[in-house]
């Protein structure tokens, strides 16, 4: 059994996971004709590849919950993915040899950093319930589709599987262009799902203004990317080289794509600038006054700074093309107005994945891509900006969705609304925030995905998901009041349930005093007014499609009333609601995995905080007061590496080891 | 896991033990065997509460150290915020659980006959005892999050159970109102909560957290901003001014949720949250006074508009309401006089007026359940002959909670007066403050008296008059419901006098409870004064008798003949005010609800408005084609001048550089 789950099988099966659905879709566009024929096929494929996710992700999430993060009782500063299709080392490597195109000469040395777009996938502490959370997504997609796609079937459920494999395939990316090309591969079977099969007038119109607009916004996030890659290439010395300051003067490395070598070589250099900065200044202070050599020292200190303030205002600038894109995916308001048509217009079960998957790819690329690769624009702006950004979506978006008359509508903003916590809490930067923010995608995925479903359910029996048509259902339906109630209080963050424990967490990353120096209590009182807001449009939706007495639109062929939900469904929305318990009573061991990995991009961006403000940056990694039990805070302080000299509780403020000490920091102009 | 033999592990089967009978009450709902619902959820309460008293006895026995933690794990964590599933136990937490189980015991007895036959019977019962399970948590709760996990399932549960009969309209929205309101409250709660974490060393641990902020306190401002948000909640949850509004509606519910829910326990929960964080609050002398004033804005408001309600279950609830303002006085007063004396008096009330107000809601239960459903005393009267336990166990609750001597209210509002009064002489720099609540508290209980035997006049005496709903068949309830309506008589009489004047045992258990002594060192710091003792007080305890007897005198003499209401001439202005609940909810709906409507509507318009925005946007591409296309227009001439025209263009740059 040892040999059947090890990493050698395992990669394989994590590429079948990627593939598998290409190869559905291809099946079901060829033999698809028959819509039965369609969707028992579909079904059945979905509940495979279920079953084929279950047996890469499990063990994946114990060999991270093992090594993930840590080494040696040193946090790593990079990602490292585990079943890497490809990999160098037996698996040990975390990197892979698949190159797709080479941009310069090729490294010949092993395991080094190549100039090349790599076909580089991965399992990590932050994407693996993300893959599973898509697998089962798709298969209730599927599931809820069942009486909905009757025309072109094959072609219908065809797509979603294009969608699904798309939307793993960003999850899975470790490279910043495969990323790239995945996202945007999303667009074209969520296009053509909204024209095609969508359930409203103006679709075409919905499917081309979704289109357009996140395409506007990844196209300037490429840029960015791009110039991401340019800035920031591998260098000279490797990120292992002890002395800090010297690699300006090697010129440049090679570049790479790949995001753990960007993140490491983006802190480098930021480093390295800041060295330059700090030793040209010890330098000009050493020298004796009015001489040429004081002169010449001074000198170069004015070259070393206005380096560093030219990379910090390129760094700048790219952090706002970079994140351009995926705000307009997750998509936090004012950048949300596509979607608005898009959720109304798509079929019931794509809705259900634009919100429960989609939405990810955005919060995820900020997670994964942006925070990492520009971590000190990210503290020092971030939260300023794209956190009162979500705490403006927060509260805007719950007013919005309380003034919906369709449930359909009203479950669109509330996703919006929900997102909006989720980057506010991302934007913290701290380790509470970022957990909170990962176990939030995935129970956002969960709630937002079943509120969807029930969705998909009414306009399945009544073609209409108006409230003002619809009302005292449980009468009717017990069992889906029943689904719906408790998705509904998992939504509102109700205490046993999943929402809860991420909410609080990314209520309380609020609370840290980086956060409150930063921005005051503002954004932790509108994050909390979303625990009021939440509760208030949706138990007025409750009520009035649910409660009081039976209110139905007339029955569209004079046939029985439409029916409670089916075995089908009862299987589907029991694993939706089973899930949100689990999560919410025990969230521990799912925690336990990301907790390497947000450690990860902990460090990248305390050692971020640091070097633009070192006395808050303690605070902030400080547990307040003396007791001395407590337990630090973003990770033990014996994994903090000493020879970098980031001062855990107690630390040495030392700059590089043996070096002057650092300058105070300069914001770029 | 911790020893199931120790106290603390028997009260954690305790708490276990309603979500036991919830689950099997559930099976029965779903296995066809309805019927049966109410068998596993009285059994689970009935030895919840045998444990619960057996712990209180034994921890009243105890020496030494009185609290006891156990932890069943991680809950969650991540950085700094690490959860574990922790409970403790400590005379506060005990006196709680077996008040909570009993009453909880004799309700669902009462219930299964006052429920029997309905739709939905299972699903009651399995609500009932999701409810208690909930409570448990809340009360044996040792960190913040278990706490809230508590609190938000009482409120859910509250929510299920008001709309109980959810194709009643009514029901529906009162269900929403209550949960809503409250979670108003939770806003607070949560806020106050994570600021109380910040200043606590990021711990969650509700005595750690207190431990911490003794020794490393926050600054005053950080502390009052902490304690009032913290009240936000209890504000919201114990339906206090400006939230109580949620509590009257929630009588749509059945009428033993409305006894157990809202008037024994779950609003309870608030106070029950203040003592509990008592030292906390005893740093914030503003946060205190702030207390004692919503209380005995809320006491006197309530009372007032339950003078004219003819919802005999409305009275009640505005009772409800006021009679936790009481507890909210005193336990505001713990700044200015000692901690002990305030939270003892308001935990004292709380445990009395658990009693005496089950009882009542439960005697109207009674009655509405022989009337057919109807609870508009102007629809029946006189029926003291008709049903006579239930009057003589209706008359004994009135009795209690109208304060007349000997009866327990007495005692526990005796100890309320006594703590103000203390107030208003204290040193405290708003002494003036708390004199001014003192008299509204006399006030109160004046009303009490009255509106109390208003209700009981009105329900009892006079000429026997049956709606016809009732279908002739009005009669004394089944033994089921009386035998309930007789233990709680029993414990509203005696419960009050055997606590405290008789045996001292509730002052004595309460002292030691470890909580109240960080509270009382946090007082000696703060004000340098000696934390002070309770003593019996004849002036006092004289004022209120001439009180109670005054009200219920009153009532007597304008109800004592029961029949159609009598109001003189100049007071119909006043009593219109009252019976239409002076207005708060049309008051609210113009200025809370509406502008927020209204704000989502503009949120909508706005949303619109930022699409026409982007769709601007879509517009210079098509725009700019509008301004080219005309170049396009296919005529070779054209084309051949422009190219001539650019020729000469460039002919001249090059040119002109080439000769600079």
């Amino acid at each position: 059994m040892d040999d059947l789950f090890s990493p050698n099988v395992m990669r394989w099966v994590l590429l079948a996971v990627l593939a598998a659905p290409l190869a559905f879709a291809a099946v079901l566009a060829v033999g698809g004709g028959n819509a039965r024929v369609a969707r028992r096929l579909a079904g059945l494929l979905a509940a495979l590849h279920l079953g084929l996710t279950a047996c890469v992700v499990t063990p994946a999430a114990v060999m991270i919950a093992e090594y993930g993060g840590m080494n040696d009782g040193q946090a790593y500063k990079h990602f490292r993915p585990v079943f890497v299709p490809g990999d160098t080392g037996d698996g040990q490597e975390h990197r892979t040899a698949w190159s797709l195109f080479f941009v310069g000469k090729p490294n010949p040395a092993p395991n080094a950093p190549q100039p090349a777009v790599q076909f580089y996938i991965g399992l990590d502490g932050i994407n693996v319930w993300l893959v599973a959370l898509t697998s089962l997504m798709t298969y209730i997609a599927v599931a809820v589709s069942w009486g909905f796609a009757q025309e072109r079937a094959g072609a219908y459920y065809a797509w979603l599987f294009v969608l699904q494999s798309a939307v793993t395939g960003a999850f899975l990316s470790f490279d910043v262009i495969l990323f790239y090309v995945f996202f945007e591969l999303t667009l074209i079977p969520a296009f053509f799902l909204i024209g095609g099969w969508g359930v409203g007038g103006g679709k075409r119109d919905a499917a081309r203004k979704f289109f357009l607009y996140t395409l506007f916004g990844s196209l300037l996030s490429l840029v960015g990317l791009v110039g991401i890659v340019l800035t920031n290439p591998t260098p000279p010395g490797g990120w292992m080289n002890k002395t800090r300051g010297q690699a300006l003067k090697q010129g440049r490395g090679t570049i790479s794509f790949n995001v753990s070598d960007l993140m490491r070589s983006a802190a480098r250099w930021s480093d390295e600038h800041d060295s330059a900065v700090a030793e040209a200044s010890f330098k000009a202070e050493q020298t004796p006054k009015d001489t040429g050599r004081r002169e010449q020292a001074e000198k170069e200190l004015a070259d070393a700074t206005a380096a560093r303030t030219g990379y910090k205002t390129t760094q700048f600038w790219l952090f706002f093309l970079l994140v351009a894109g995926f705000v307009v995916k997750v998509p936090l308001v004012p950048f949300h107005t596509w979607l608005p048509a898009a959720y109304a217009e798509a079929p019931p079960a794509v809705t259900l994945l634009l919100s429960a998957l989609l939405a990810k790819l955005g919060t995820l690329g900020l997670l994964r891509i942006v925070i990492p690769l520009c971590p000190h624009m990210a503290a020092e702006y971030g939260l300023a900006v794209f956190g009162t950004l979500g705490a403006v979506g927060v509260v805007y978006a719950a007013f919005c969705a309380y003034a919906q008359k369709d449930v359909k509508m009203m479950a669109a903003y509330s996703s919006v609304s929900h997102l909006g916590l989720l980057a506010l809490g991302l934007f913290a930067l701290n380790p509470e925030g970022l957990t909170g923010a990962v176990l939030h995608m995935v129970n956002h995925g969960l709630t937002a995905g079943g509120l969807f479903a029930v969705v998909a359910i009414l306009y399945d029996r009544y073609r209409t998901t108006d409230m003002t048509h619809l009302g005292g259902l449980m009468a009717r339906h017990p069992a889906l009041a029943f689904f719906t109630v408790v998705i509904c209080l998992a939504g509102v963050g109700l205490p046993g349930l999943n929402n809860f424990v991420s909410e609080m967490m990314l209520i309380g990353a609020l609370f840290t005093p980086w956060n409150t120096a930063a921005m005051g209590y503002g954004l932790a009182v509108a994050a909390a007014a979303g625990i009021f807001l939440s509760a208030w449009y949706t138990f007025t939706m409750l009520r009035s499609v649910f409660f009081g007495p039976v209110r139905t639109p007339a029955l569209v062929d004079g046939t029985a009333a439409p029916a409670d939900l089916t075995g089908r469904e009862v299987i589907v929305f029991g694993l939706i609601a089973t899930l949100c318990l689990a999560l919410g009573l025990y969230p521990q061991p799912v925690l336990a995995v990301m907790k390497g990995d947000v450690a990860v991009v902990a460090y990248t961006l305390q050692s971020a905080r640091e070097s633009v403000n070192r006395e808050l940056a303690e605070a902030e990694n400080r547990v307040s007061g003396t007791t001395p039990t407590q337990q630090p805070i973003s990770m033990n302080p014996t994994l903090i590496p000493a020879g970098a000299g980031r001062g855990g509780p107690g630390g040495p403020p030392a700059g590089g080891p043996g070096g002057p000490p650092r300058p105070p920091q300069q914001p770029p102009r | 896991m911790p020893d199931l033999s120790t106290p603390i592990g028997l009260s954690l089967i305790v708490v276990a033990l309603p979500l036991v009978g919830c689950l099997l009450a559930a099976l029965c709902h779903v296995g066809r065997a309805v019927k049966l619902a109410h068998l596993p959820v009285i059994v689970s309460f009935a030895s919840a509460a045998a444990i619960a008293c057996y712990v209180l006895y034994a921890v009243s026995g105890q020496s030494g150290d009185l609290i006891q933690t156990a932890s069943l794990g991680t809950w969650f964590s991540s950085g700094r915020l690490s959860v574990p599933l922790a409970f403790q136990l400590d005379p506060l937490s005990a006196v709680m659980l077996a008040m909570v189980t009993f009453i909880a015991t004799f309700i669902a007895i009462f219930s299964a006959s006052y429920m029997h036959g309905e739709a939905g019977y299972a699903r009651y019962f399995a609500f009932i005892a999701l409810f208690v399970f909930a409570m448990c948590l809340l009360v044996t709760a040792n960190n913040f999050f278990v706490l809230v996990a508590g609190w938000e399932g009482v409120g859910l549960c509250s929510y299920l159970l008001v709309g109980y009969y959810y194709a009643k309209p009514s029901a529906a929205a009162a269900a929403r109102k209550a949960f809503l309101v409250t979670r108003l409250g939770d806003v607070g709660l949560i806020l106050g909560i994570f600021l109380l974490w910040k200043a606590g060393g990021y711990q969650t641990n509700i005595d750690a957290v207190i431990r911490h902020i003794a020794e490393h306190p926050p600054g005053d401002g950080y502390m009052t901003a902490a304690c009032l948000l913290l009240f936000c909640g209890a504000v919201g949850k114990s339906a206090q001014l400006p939230l109580y509004v949620w509590l009257p509606d929630a009588m749509e519910g059945p009428t033993p949720v409305s006894a157990l829910i809202h008037a024994a326990t779950m609003v309870t929960a608030g106070v029950y949250l203040l003592a509990r964080t008592a030292p906390l609050f005893v740093m914030s002398p503003t946060a205190q006074v702030v207390v004692t004033i919503i209380g005995g804005a809320t006491a006197v408001l309530a009372a007032f508009i339950a003078l004219a309600q003819y919802d005999l279950k409305r009275v009640l609830a505005y009772s409800t309401v006021s009679q936790l303002g009481f507890m909210f006085m005193a336990l505001g007063c713990g700044a200015a006089i000692s901690p002990t004396i305030a939270v003892t008096a308001a935990l004292f009330h709380l445990l009395t007026h658990a009693f005496f107000k089950a009882l009542l809601f439960l005697g109207s239960g009674s009655v509405m359940h022989a009337m057919g459903n109807v609870i508009d005393m102007r629809k029946f009267g006189g029926l003291r002959k008709l049903m006579p336990t239930t009057h003589w166990t209706f008359l004994i609750g009135s009795l209690a909670l109208a304060g007349f001597p000997l009866l327990s209210g007495f005692w526990s509002k005796d100890r309320i007066l006594h703590a103000l009064s203390e107030a208003g002489y204290s040193r405290s720099e708003f002494h003036y403050l708390y004199q001014a609540v003192f008299y509204t508290a006399c006030l109160t209980a004046l009303l009490t008296a009255f509106y109390t035997f208003r209700a009981y006049f009105l329900t009892f005496w006079g000429e026997e008059r049956v709606p016809p709903e009732a279908h002739g068949h009005a009669h004394e309830s089944p033994r089921t419901m009386t035998i309930p309506l007789v233990v709680l008589a029993v414990g509203a009489v005696f419960v009050g006098i055997i606590a405290d004047p008789l045996t001292h045992w509730f002052d004595h258990l309460l002292e030691r409870a470890p909580v109240l002594h960080q509270a009382n060192e946090a007082f000696t710091k703060t004000t340098n004064l000696k934390v002070g003792e309770h003593h019996f007080d004849w002036g006092v305890a004289g004022l209120s008798t001439l009180i109670a007897v005054a009200g219920i005198g009153a009532a007597a003499a304008v109800y004592r003949r029961g029949g159609p209401e009598r109001v003189p001439g100049p007071l119909r202005g006043i009593f219109a005010l009252s019976a239409n609940k002076a207005y708060v909810d049309e008051i609210y709906g113009a200025t809370v609800v509406l502008p927020a409507e209204t704000a989502a509507t503009g949120g909508r318009q706005l949303d619109g408005f930022l699409d026409a925005l982007a769709r601007l946007v879509s517009f210079v591409p098509r725009f700019a084609a509008a301004v080219l296309r005309p170049l396009q227009n296919g005529l070779v001439q054209f084309y051949a001048l422009g190219m001539v025209l650019g020729l000469a263009v460039f002919i001249t740059v090059v040119v002109f550089r080439s000769v600079r």
